[in-house]
């Protein structure tokens, strides 16, 4: 009978893949007229409660998740939340309001003082923090849409290797940095520009950000939530607070009896594997070392923030001021390419040149500054991340990495020990 | 026999429907590709075929059956293109209805059959090895982002900061230039709008290298303001002053030389000039803090009288006030020496236009338009108005004027299809061409020795003299006088036009207010000063110094308000200047700039 079954929807979709593309390739010519012009409307706005709603929802699901993954300790619990969040946050929502992209808003706010932010935007950048600091990345585990959806498909996880990892690891730190720049400085919300879910939450899009969606779509179904890991600049945040987390999920219920069983279950390689061998380098030679990257730390820095500095220009370059002096300055020989809407704009308001490049200038100015903080915070996170590798480790247990994990509880169904046994 | 294992064909099944939704959804994917493709270059406006039958139609217009046959096909190409858009989002969904059974096969099959944990190798013994390579590897990217990006520093490097200061400094030497579009009108409320839409053509060349008409406005380039017209565009202008205490006086310097002329403002420096029967000067301070930034003395040029003209004491051998287009400063005497200088003092070019045959000495300000300096060279017996070449000071056109010798000073306006620039002298006012000097219209209105300047607004042109009359002509191909006036008459000082009320100052100190076009009189004020500067209608407000020094603040209205009277402490018969927040007044003695 079963068999019958997917016999009948393989040849439905048999005839349908065909069908659907030919019948309408090449429709019959209509000439009927009489077209009625529909008559202009506005959609309205959102209702304000609603805002706060979407808080609610947010603090519900967030409680229950912590709930599911420190008392419950499901899986499976986590996993229909998830799809809950994806369902509301995502296709309901369309991924809007969301905490990773309040962070824009939150660098703005701090920035701009005339821009003020909504609280409940305010709100889906502090809750989660504040949870993150009592129970670990319980958001990252089903409340978020983007990572409730690339797990989803996360279905042959493999290891990616120590190599890839340190270097794709570097990314969100980068995005974080560029995405507080450019909010910062009034220039662009690039977390939403470049958000690669948004469109399939929303159907719309452009072909480029399908094409990336559908990459990390499926990348992620072999390097399990390749956003998260290796974009994710709220994921960022949410590491350094989940490192001082007060009641972080555990992998064992009870005593670790050290049966390695959860060793490989991590998909996101979050788990800390005890370490008792004797670390091979001498107490002097790991001395020596950090004494030699707390005096190459300000150097780090500094250099950092001299590549910012030097980077400013092509940095400020998607500033809308700076791109409209740059049109001004040298305008495309072709003149389709010159015919800008943002040049049509500037003809038609009568703005002088010199208020143009005056404008486009301070922006210049602006962003030297942005730029070398930029470049400095990497020196500092590269300084400290090697820093962090250099120091003595104390770890008896197999135990979740407090910062990398995102709480998801697939290696708690490894653990042989149960609640109560 | 074999047993019959229930999750053994589930999961055979589940893996069929998932084999079955993958290939689905990879055929769908390649199909929506194929559509957005098509979709991309599909330009259903732009339809070869239609634009061979337009062609074809347009040797043909009569043809009905052409014309249905461009609409059907017409019709065919945007159902193609929206069934093409429909066919992407329909796909679109029938992917996601795939994928989500796809999702569903394979979770439920992790459901039935969960992973088994597996016993890994030792890995205790490679986890300092680990750490060693992670902080390897960290210090590559490290390096790695820092080389990528100096490189691409290096690569992308364009001194883009250095070449926006330079061009923001000398935004003439952009290559660029912005649409012109608009002369200035004042409305009813005395609010100064820009309403024309004629663009000036030649400003709107790509690689123009003048000022344009809104860098004008941005400052106050020449006697009257931009134009010459009476008319300022700057905002946040003082009411409130005291020159004898010092409230609101922001700085104060002498002018080493006498000279009845304005002040001129372009950006942070204030140009005005100065002479005497041995010397010409220019001179230039900063605006900020009053600072004689430079001082060009205009001597030994080739053609240059000897001795200097003969003038009257309340004419001086620098009456005429300079004009600048951000780019250079021009001058002109008494003796008919005229000179470009830099923005830094540096004579760019000068010459000697004869000397002027002026029983009272030459009066008559320079204006700048586009790449020209016009000169109205009015004088006994030859006069003419000139467009010297900004650059080099050549004479790009001359027209020759028969009028009798006058003091006043050309305006340029924008009459709604073409800028016009207009001169009154007895006994004519005359448009002419700015491009070209050629003479575009005339009409007898004026007579006697000229001294005030024309005013203009809204498609009416005013001229005005003393033992004259006040006269108001629409101008135009054929212009026509719309009313006259001869009870109140100005010898020196200029009338101010809105599209609502004429502003009339005479020299014995009664200020008129007039309705613009029919020339009822509204109101009538004794300043209880005589009044020589001119004046500015400027943030909403019309500026009239009086000799005493006594600014005379006044709302534009039917009925007379004063907004306030503020005190210099100095005389003056200079015409002020304006930017954003200041005033700049030339006193007998001191040059002032009245701000916060």
């Amino acid at each position: 009978m079963k068999q019958r079954i997917a016999s009948l929807i393989l040849f439905i979709f048999g005839v349908l893949t065909p069908y659907s593309y030919g019948i309408q390739r090449f429709p019959k010519p209509e000439f009927e007229t009489g077209y009625v012009q529909p008559q202009t409307s506005m959609p309205s706005a959102r209702l304000e409660f609603l805002a706060y709603l979407d808080v609610a929802v947010l603090v519900l699901a967030l409680s229950i998740v912590s709930w599911m993954v420190l008392k419950k300790r499901s899986r499976t619990g986590v996993f229909w939340i998830s799809m809950f969040s994806l369902a509301y946050f995502g296709f309901y929502r369309e991924g809007c309001v969301c905490s990773i992209g309040s962070i824009q808003n939150v660098s703005l706010a701090i920035f701009d003082l005339s821009y003020a932010i909504p609280i409940s935007v305010l709100a889906f950048f502090l809750i989660p923090l504040i949870y993150t600091l009592f129970f670990g990345r319980t958001f990252c585990a089903a409340v978020c849409p983007f990572g409730a959806m690339q797990d989803l498909v996360a279905f042959k996880p493999q290891p990616i290797g120590i190599r890839l990892n340190t270097i794709l690891g570097i990314l969100p730190y980068l995005y974080l940095g560029l995405s507080v720049l450019y909010a910062a400085t009034g220039t662009d919300f690039i977390i939403c520009r470049y958000d690669p879910f948004v469109g399939i939450f929303r159907l719309n899009a452009s072909f480029g950000m399908f094409v990336f969606a559908g990459i990390l779509l499926a990348s992620g179904v072999f390097i399990a939530r390749p956003y998260c890991r290796f974009l994710c600049p709220y994921g960022v945040i949410l590491n350094w607070f989940s490192r001082f987390s007060r009641r972080h999920m555990s992998i064992t219920p009870s005593n670790c009896i050290q049966c390695r069983l959860c060793e490989n279950s991590c998909p996101y390689d979050a788990i800390d594997i005890p370490v008792q061998s004797k670390d091979p380098e001498s107490k002097q030679a790991r001395v020596k070392k950090l004494i030699l990257i707390s005096l190459i730390m300000p150097l780090m820095i500094v250099a950092g923030a001299y590549a910012g500095l030097i980077l400013h220009e092509p940095l400020a370059g998607i500033h809308s001021k700076v791109k409209l002096a740059k049109q001004v300055l040298n305008p495309p020989k072709d003149t389709k390419l010159a015919d800008t809407f943002e040049m049509q704009a500037f003809k038609s308001s009568g703005k002088p040149q010199a208020q143009v490049y005056q404008e486009a200038l301070l922006v210049l100015n602006k962003y030297k500054q942005a730029s070398m903080i930029l470049g400095g915070f990497l020196g500092l996170v590269f300084s400290l991340l090697i820093a962090g590798r250099m120091l003595k480790k104390y770890n008896p247990d197999y135990t979740p990495n407090k910062g990398r994990c995102f709480s998801c509880g697939r290696c708690m169904d490894f653990c042989p020990i149960k609640p109560g046994s | 026999m074999k047993m019959f294992n229930p999750s053994h064909t589930t999961i055979r099944i589940l893996e069929r429907i998932a084999l079955t939704a993958g290939l689905f959804a990879f055929v769908l994917c390649i199909l929506i590709m194929v559509n957005y493709y098509q979709l991309r270059r599909s330009d259903p406006l732009n339809t070869p075929g239609i634009k061979i039958l337009v062609e074809r139609l347009n040797s043909n217009p009569e043809d009905e059956q052409l014309k249905q046959q461009i609409r059907e096909l017409d019709l065919l190409a945007r159902k193609a293109f929206f069934t093409n858009r429909w066919q992407i989002k329909t796909g679109g969904y029938l992917l996601i209805f795939t994928i989500f059974v796809l999702v569903s096969s394979l979770k439920t099959i992790e459901l039935i059959k969960p992973r088994l944990p597996v016993l890994p190798s030792d890995e205790k013994e490679t986890f300092w090895n680990n750490r060693l390579l992670n902080r390897k590897w960290l210090s590559y990217s490290g390096i790695g982002l820092l080389v990528f990006a100096l490189v691409f520093a290096f690569l992308s490097y364009r001194q883009l900061g250095k070449t926006l200061e330079l061009s923001a400094t000398n935004p003439a030497a952009a290559k660029g230039e912005n649409t012109e579009s608009v002369s200035p009108t004042a409305n009813q409320t005395g609010a100064v709008s820009d309403s024309s839409s004629v663009s000036d053509t030649a400003s709107a060349t790509a690689t123009a290298a003048w000022a344009s008409w809104d860098e004008l406005k941005q400052n106050f380039p020449g006697f009257r303001g931009p134009g010459g017209n009476g008319i300022a565009f700057q905002k946040n202008i003082p009411v409130q002053w005291d020159g004898k205490s010092g409230k609101n006086i922001k700085w104060k310097t002498a002018v080493p030389l006498t000279g009845y002329n304005s002040p001129v403002v372009w950006r942070e420096k204030v140009f005005l000039s100065g002479a005497n029967n041995s010397k010409r000067e220019v001179y230039c301070y900063n605006a900020l803090d009053g600072k004689l930034l430079w001082t060009t003395a205009i001597e030994k040029i080739p053609g240059s009288p000897a001795a200097s003209p003969k003038v009257n004491s309340e004419t001086g051998q620098a009456a005429p006030t300079v004009a600048t287009n951000g780019n250079l400063v021009f001058a002109i005497f008494a003796n008919g020496d005229i000179a470009a200088l830099s923005m830094d003092g540096k004579i760019s070019w000068s010459k000697n236009l004869g000397l002027p045959k002026n029983h009272y000495g030459h009066s008559s300000s320079l204006l700048v338009y586009q790449d020209l300096v016009i000169v109205q060279f009015d004088q006994s017996g030859n006069a003419a108005v000139l467009g010297l070449n900004s650059t080099n000071g050549e004479i790009a056109w001359k027209t020759s004027r028969d009028v009798k010798v006058s003091w006043s000073s050309p305006i340029l306006v924008n009459t709604g299809s073409r800028f016009e620039l207009i001169l009154v002298a007895e006994p004519y006012m005359i448009s002419y061409n700015p491009k070209t000097g050629k003479e575009l219209w005339r009409i007898e209105s004026i007579s006697g020795e000229v001294g005030p300047s024309a005013a203009y607004a809204d498609g009416i042109a005013y001229s005005v003299n003393d033992y004259s009359k006040l006269a108001a002509i629409k101008v135009g191909s054929n212009p026509t006088q719309l009313w006259e006036s001869d009870e109140y008459l100005s010898d020196i000082p200029s009338p101010l036009a809105t599209s609502s009320y004429l502003f009339l100052p005479t020299s014995y100190g009664t200020f008129v207010c007039y309705d613009a076009k029919d020339g009822t009189k509204y109101w009538e004020k004794e300043l209880g000063s005589p009044t020589y500067a001119s004046p500015v209608l400027v943030d909403g407000k019309v500026y009239q110094l009086d000799k005493k020094g006594v600014m005379h603040i006044i709302r534009p209205d039917k009925v007379f308000a004063s907004i306030g009277e503020p005190q210099l402490g100095e005389g003056s018969v200079c015409t002020p200047a304006f930017s954003d927040g200041h005033i700049f007044i030339r006193g007998d003695r001191n040059l002032y700039c009245i701000g916060k």
